[in-house]
């Protein structure tokens, strides 16, 4: 077994903590952002006209049968040919939102789907308008049933950030890879990120399901 | 069956004999008449490194290094046998002298210098800055406020991030790969990277790649071709032979057909 030396890695904690914090910005931006696309994409996948569902439809077949890696390149290097030109950590958010939006909209439109049909024509009957239908009658008990795969989602989410390093941009697993080819402590820094990615990790899970606590205290 | 395991014993035995025996001879250092009376020169190669030793669409070995080796083998009137070693088997296979001579971008340093014996330089590489060409980029001030791209861990990297440090204002982009950082100086995501001083002809086969040049170098590696420690008689007639190759311009012609531009000034020692 090779001698563990912590000391050098510990030199440069100072550069870990701004890992962390790219990491966690990188994961909340892209996370909010891909939910907003998931729950607009869903109501209008399953309730807008053909024009607008079959777009969305196609939208999520392309993201969701092409790697992350692969729409990272796009979104950095290809985007700029047609003169969009995003910073580095902008087009990682950019990507990550734009992927994490079509696993959403599938996970969604799984919840709305799963409403009974009965449910809906009650609220008609009992002349709630639209717009209190879709929010109170669908929206809400839809993502009550599946925040459990959505939050599972938002994990999976939070690990993907570490290949972002791939179009440059600094995060937890882009520093530790900068610092292994400084110290050449490889070993000693992969055993410090995958317990600091375990801990944001874990800390996520409790976050989703004390917020999942918190929005869906009634029974539906 | 019962006799099947002396047989493979002493099939053993007479491997390790043979082993015991052929090694010594293969290890003494081969003098230049030892090259020619056997009638081969074996030289050991890299099919990884391109432009210095690649595989061609016949799978053969050509490069720079490939072609310096041929025309070693030419001035000594044998043909050349080629063994592939990686990186890090090129000394050891000096030290067991499975080769007499290394040639595969073998930097000369003072390290590897106390196991093996290194001929003048050959040739030379530069790590360099590339960017387009309107800018005008002469020093690393003159990187402050620009984006700079390297492959993360290299030579590059370390200049320039230390020059960042020095300097805020210098943007580093560290990318896993060379074709990343490419693509990225490609798409105009950063002002400037550093890289081998070869790049251009790799930019220059993608998609508006002629807009760029070599802005300043940052080091300049020298290869040598290493010989078994103390061989000083192959040593010698290396060097001599190299005087004739840089002063006919064999070796420039071989630069600008597998590099694409000049050789840097190669010192000699």
């Amino acid at each position: 077994m090779q001698n563990l030396q912590f000391g050098p890695v510990f030199a440069h904690s100072d550069a870990f903590i701004d890992g962390v914090i790219s990491t966690l910005v990188l994961a909340a931006l892209s996370i909010f952002f891909g939910t907003m696309i998931g729950l607009l994409g869903a109501i209008g996948r399953s309730y807008g006209p053909r024009i607008l569902s079959a777009p969305i439809g196609a939208y999520v077949e392309i993201i969701r049968n092409t790697p992350l890696l692969i729409q990272l390149y796009f979104v950095f290097f290809t985007l700029p040919l047609v003169g969009i030109k995003l910073s580095s950590n902008w087009a990682a958010i950019v990507a990550l939102s734009i992927h994490l939006g079509a696993y959403a909209i599938e996970i969604i439109r799984a919840g709305i789907d799963s409403i009974p049909q009965g449910q809906i024509e009650a609220a008609k009957s009992l002349g709630l308008r639209p717009y209190r239908i879709v929010r109170h009658v669908i929206v809400v008990p839809a993502l009550k049933a599946v925040y459990p795969s959505l939050t599972a989602q938002f994990i999976l989410q939070i690990m993907g950030t570490s290949i972002v390093g791939a179009i440059a941009a600094e995060e937890l697993t882009a520093i530790a890879n900068n610092l292994v080819m400084q110290t050449f402590r490889s070993f000693e820094i992969y055993i410090v990120i995958a317990m600091i990615y375990f801990v944001i990790v874990q800390s996520a899970s409790l976050l989703f399901a004390g917020i999942g606590r918190l929005l869906f205290q009634w029974k539906a | 069956m019962r006799y099947q395991l002396p047989y493979a014993m002493l099939a053993s035995v007479a491997a390790l004999i043979f082993a015991l025996v052929a090694l010594p001879t293969v290890t003494m250092a081969q003098s230049v008449n030892d090259i020619i009376s056997r009638g081969k020169l074996i030289v050991a190669i890299d099919t990884t490194t391109p432009p210095y030793g690649f595989l061609d669409e016949k799978l053969e070995p050509t490069g720079f290094d490939i072609d310096v080796a041929k025309k070693m083998g030419e001035a000594l009137g044998v043909p050349v046998e080629f063994v592939t070693v990686t990186s890090p088997g090129r000394i050891p296979s000096l030290m067991t002298g499975q080769v007499d001579a290394v040639i595969s971008i073998f930097s000369i340093t003072p390290q590897r210098a106390i196991q093996v014996d290194y001929s003048n330089p050959y040739a030379g590489q530069s790590a360099v800055v590339i960017a387009p060409t309107g800018t005008q980029i002469a020093s690393h001030e003159d990187l402050v406020g620009k984006k700079v791209g390297v492959t993360r861990g290299t030579a590059e990297d370390g200049i320039l991030t230390a020059a960042s440090e020095k300097l805020p204002g210098i943007e580093m982009l560290r990318f896993d790969d060379y074709s990343s950082l490419l693509q990225a100086m490609v798409s105009g995501q950063i002002d400037a990277m550093g890289g081998g001083d070869y790049g251009e002809i790799y930019l220059k086969k993608a998609q508006g790649g002629d807009a760029f040049e070599q802005k300043y170098p940052l080091k300049t590696y020298y290869f040598g071709i290493g010989v078994a420690k103390d061989n000083h008689n192959l040593r010698q007639w290396i060097n001599t032979w190299l005087l004739g190759m840089k002063s006919d311009g064999s070796l420039e012609d071989l630069s600008m057909q597998y590099r694409g531009q000049p050789l840097p000034a190669l010192p000699v020692f």
